[in-house]
């Protein structure tokens, strides 16, 4: 008889527990056995081999000091300033970067003077720039919104462009057919079909920008997760370090998640095709 | 002489391109009653589809003028409804949104719309994919998505391009016997471009054969078979002379290109 992979991990473990794992995806299974390896790994390594809890801290550690700074109230501070750092200059990323790759893609003649320029910033590693920023907006949050903005407006708008000036001709020539106005093959044609292209370039400027908070906050900040990091290993305190990759990577897996959920409303016949 | 549905006369079609210019159609004159169903064959490259471009008001002619009613026309409008070779459904909107990108965009009453958009929905055999993705039809069910888009705005003429040339050979007969159902039951004038002669025998009251570029209109052979028309018909001897003509004629401007091209060359050559 032929096995599937669902009863191969079913195997594991009889009675009850079997029919719970073999409801299990197996591709699920996997991960998750894998995620939980190397929580184990971390733990031993951190604990048994890497004993000085300055260069390492076991998971557990890491758990309870997350937890003791939340009680104290200095977690929530320091992930509602990069938060509002974050979602401000995304916000605005997102604005600037759309408007541009809009007014890019509908003249020919702003594309010809802005594109050297776009293109030579999109390859600076521009987040070097970043110092400047604190120098002229200080170390509040102002700084950092405009750091983050930099950093991520550049995928946007390049998508947004391609993704406009790529659009399938026979789509244009259906609704030309129609009858439409350079107006209606603008917004119901043009615009809906690079929508996915905006959605990536927004789930690449989502790294970009949580990179951007981290780096602009290490150039000079009072707080955030960015200082609470910097601090930390300043003070020797690697397990309060750690908290702060951790928030900030979480942060991230949510935001990509937010936008996937997005792209599923927006743009379901290209969800559809991902999963295939 | 009687009204004309659809009339060109004299078109003529010459693009230019960095410099040289490349003469697709010559005083091409169609004239297409009302509820007649004419098709127009001839070899790839000739013609054909910049002729079809041209009634729709896609692409303007050098020369002539083309009249629906006795008005002439230059550009497109809800008179004409064209049929896409891709189907050229919008991907992010549902089969019922797909069906009523016409009147959206030429902003009639939307409430009315939909119930002419489910009934022609219904009429190519589509009734309740309302809410499906293009993604989640069959090529065959697109095909039949993009002609209900067109028969949605009301037009009085479809222009058809090489509509099933993309589908398999089963799914092309049964779309075949599908468009002349279709044809009788919504009485429209069609102007079908294929490249399909028996395709073409099939479907049509006359066949127009084109000669190689510049195109122009070879000989027109009316298609006397009686009507309503089977799918068995196409064994019978008379579709297969009428199949056997239109092939004859083709393929003699085949030759006289190729022959034309050899000798070209050889010219070039010395």
């Amino acid at each position: 008889m032929a096995r599937n992979d669902a009863t191969v991990a079913g195997e594991l473990a009889p009675g009850p527990v079997k029919k719970l794992l073999g409801a299990v995806k197996p591709s699920t299974f996997r991960a998750v056995a894998s995620f939980v390896f190397v929580m184990v790994l971390w733990e031993f390594v951190a604990r048994i081999l890497v004993k000085n809890p300055l260069f390492f801290a076991p998971l557990t550690a890491v758990l309870g000091r997350t937890v003791e700074l939340w009680q104290s109230g200095e977690l929530q501070v320091h992930i509602w300033t990069s938060s509002q750092e974050f979602i401000l200059g995304f916000l605005l990323a997102c604005l600037v970067g759309i408007a541009f790759g809009v007014v890019m893609a509908s003249s020919v003649i702003v594309r010809d003077y802005v594109d050297p320029w776009v293109s030579m910033l999109y390859s600076t590693p521009i987040i070097a720039l970043g110092p400047l920023f604190i120098l002229w907006f200080g170390i509040g949050v102002s700084s950092k919104v405009a750091v983050i903005f930099i950093v991520a407006v550049f995928p946007v708008l390049i998508n947004t462009f391609a993704g406009l000036s790529t659009t399938d001709p026979n789509l244009i020539e259906v609704a030309r057919s129609f009858g439409s106005s350079p107006m209606q093959i603008f917004t119901k044609v043009r615009f809906p079909a690079a929508l996915p292209f905006v959605i990536a370039g927004l789930r690449l400027g989502v790294a970009r920008g949580l990179v951007g908070v981290v780096v602009a906050e290490l150039f000079g900040a009072k707080q955030g997760l960015g200082w609470l990091i910097m601090i930390s290993a300043q003070t020797f305190d690697t397990a309060a370090l750690f908290a702060g990759v951790f928030i900030l990577a979480a942060s991230g897996v949510i935001t990509v998640e937010i936008i996937k959920c997005i792209e599923r409303r927006l743009a379901p016949w290209r969800s559809q095709e991902d999963r295939q | 002489m009687a009204q004309m549905k659809l009339e060109t006369d004299n078109l003529g079609k010459t693009f230019r391109r960095a410099g040289a210019a490349i003469e697709a159609l010559r005083a091409v004159s169609v004239h297409v009653k009302e509820g007649e169903f004419v098709s127009v064959v001839g070899a790839s490259g000739c013609g054909k589809t910049t002729l079809l471009r041209i009634l729709d008001g896609l692409i303007e002619p050098t020369e002539g003028t083309i009249s629906i009613d006795g008005q002439v026309v230059n550009k497109p409008g809800p008179d004409r409804g064209f049929v896409f070779q891709q189907d050229g459904l919008f991907p992010w909107r549902t089969v019922m949104r797909n069906a009523l990108f016409g009147p959206e965009v030429q902003r009639t009453d939307l409430g009315a719309a939909r119930r002419v958009a489910e009934a022609m929905l219904r009429l190519v055999g589509l009734g309740g994919f309302d809410d499906y993705f293009p993604h989640e039809l069959s090529g065959g069910m697109r095909q039949r998505v993009n002609l209900a888009r067109a028969l949605t705005v009301g037009p009085e003429v479809l222009l058809m391009d090489e509509p099933f040339a993309s589908l398999d050979a089963q799914t092309r007969e049964i779309m075949q016997g599908e468009l002349l159902r279709i044809w009788r039951e919504a009485r429209k004038t069609v102007v079908f471009v294929t490249h399909q002669i028996d395709e073409a025998v099939y479907l049509s009251d006359r066949v127009l054969v084109f000669t190689v570029r510049p195109g122009r209109i070879k000989e027109e052979v009316v298609i006397d078979l009686p009507r309503p028309r089977e799918l068995a018909i196409k064994r019978t001897p008379e579709f297969v002379h009428y199949a056997d003509r239109i092939w004859r004629l083709i393929e003699e401007e085949v030759r006289e290109s190729l022959g034309r091209e050899v000798q070209e060359a050889v010219l070039a050559h010395r």
